[in-house]
């Protein structure tokens, strides 16, 4: 009803005036409305939204400079690791180098040692062997005197005393070894 | 022919509103400035409330808000005026914001009717600019503000005949007026022309409801257009007010 009323258009009890011509009711309360907004967004609305871009921006700028601060930090770990990675390897490969120096000594060592037993092992191979020699060559010597003399005592049965035919065949003996060494 | 009936109504039928409130006194509230009021208060509930908790990371609305204020602050009052102008941005986007809402009541369903084609509302808000920039205009060069718009400098002296009287009218009565009217012309003749095909519409659906279409989709287009033409003149009038204050700050004669 109420609204009815209000957006009731006016028929013939307002006056005929030119509908372009200002009235002064709508030019107050144009005004008292334009006031209205005017005065409260420019105390509550515009200084709020204003500080809200500026919190907002300044909050940018600081978490900008906080990524660059901490990238900067990251490159400076990033290096020193790299640094520390190059110094480890640096002392492996030394390390490493060491130990081979040392493997090599060792083996150098143990070959050298090695040689030397066997040379001595052959030395005293070949000086047993010598030994052996003189011995077996003592005893063929003995032997081939005692067949002799048992040959000769066959051949002659007798005819020389043992004393002679010993002298005899030992010289013959010595003869023979003489040209046989 | 079918619509040789069609009357269109008396033009008060548009435009005058009974009294509702305070009858035939000076405040006497209507229409118009019920609907004035009801912009006023969109716009401080829309924009202090919705400034009132802010965050950082907006929502839609603080979106809204802060994108006008950006339009307002950057697109307007530094752009034109210069790094004080933000100072003028609260006025200036107080006054686009005003203009806006109560520009487009003319396509609100039901309402259909935009307080500024009613000539009392630019014409305040005409005389309103109009005093800031005179006064801006004094505060900050004196009575050089005049002097300097009516007698520009490098001008020969017997052009003054002819400029001092173009200038003056144009700083006291031609800034003004043409804000005024080319706001009141803008909304006054959507509102009319709006109004006619809605009649037109209505008439032909009760006599011959085979063209009905025709002004219907072009009332629907036209309420488009409207909507911009709000936006439009609006922006134009903050804009204007900007010019003139920048002018006033730094006169260019």
């Amino acid at each position: 009803m109420t609204l009815a009323v209000l957006f009731a258009e006016a028929h013939g009890d307002v006056q005929a005036k030119n509908p372009i011509l200002p009235e002064t009711k709508e030019l107050i309360w144009g005004g008292i409305a334009f006031l209205i907004v005017f005065s409260l967004l420019a105390w509550k609305a515009w200084p709020a939204i204003r500080q809200a871009l500026a919190d907002r921006e300044a909050r940018i700028r600081a978490d900008l400079e906080r990524a660059e601060q901490a990238k900067a930090e990251a490159e400076g770990v990033l290096a020193d690791y790299q640094r520390q990675l190059a110094e480890a390897r640096n002392e492996a490969g030394r390390i490493i180098e060491e130990a081979r120096q040392a493997a090599d000594q060792v083996r150098r060592d143990l070959i050298a040692r090695a040689e030397a037993e066997a040379a001595e092992m052959r030395r005293r191979a070949a000086e047993d062997i010598r030994l052996a020699s003189e011995r077996a060559m003592a005893d063929l010597q003995s032997r081939v005197a005692e067949l002799s003399i048992e040959l000769a005592e066959k051949i002659v049965e007798r005819s020389l005393d043992r004393e002679t035919q010993m002298a005899l065949i030992e010289n013959y003996i010595n003869q023979v070894g003489s040209a046989s060494s | 022919m079918i619509l040789g009936a069609f009357e269109f109504p008396p033009i008060d039928e548009l435009f005058r509103w009974k009294d509702v409130l305070l009858d035939d006194t000076p405040v006497a509230i209507n229409k118009t400035a019920i609907l004035m009021l009801v912009s006023a208060t969109i716009v401080v509930v829309l924009f202090v409330g919705g400034s009132r908790r802010r965050r950082l990371i907006p929502g839609r609305l603080q979106n809204l808000l802060e994108v006008t204020y950006e339009f307002i602050d950057r697109g307007i009052a530094r752009d034109v005026i210069g790094p004080e102008g933000a100072r003028y941005t609260p006025f200036l986007g107080s006054l686009f914001l005003f203009i806006l809402f109560t520009n487009w009541w003319s396509v609100m369903p039901f309402i259909q009717f935009p307080p500024t084609s009613r000539f009392g509302v630019p014409l305040y808000l005409a005389l309103q600019t109009w005093v800031i920039y005179w006064f801006v205009g004094f505060r900050h060069h004196g009575i050089r503000y005049l002097t300097g718009h009516i007698f520009p400098a490098g001008v020969p002296k017997p052009l003054y005949l002819l400029v001092t009287p173009i200038e003056l009218v144009q700083l006291l009565i031609v800034r003004p007026f043409s804000l005024a009217v080319r706001l009141l012309a803008n909304m006054m003749a959507g509102h009319i022309l709006l109004a006619a095909l809605a009649l037109l519409t209505a008439y032909a659906l009760q006599n011959a409801p085979v063209i009905a279409l025709g002004p219907f989709l072009l009332n629907i287009g036209v309420m488009a257009f409207e909507i911009l033409v709000g936006f439009l003149q609006a922006y134009i009038f903050t804009l204007l007010t900007a010019v003139y204050i920048g002018d006033s700050l730094h006169p260019a004669h």
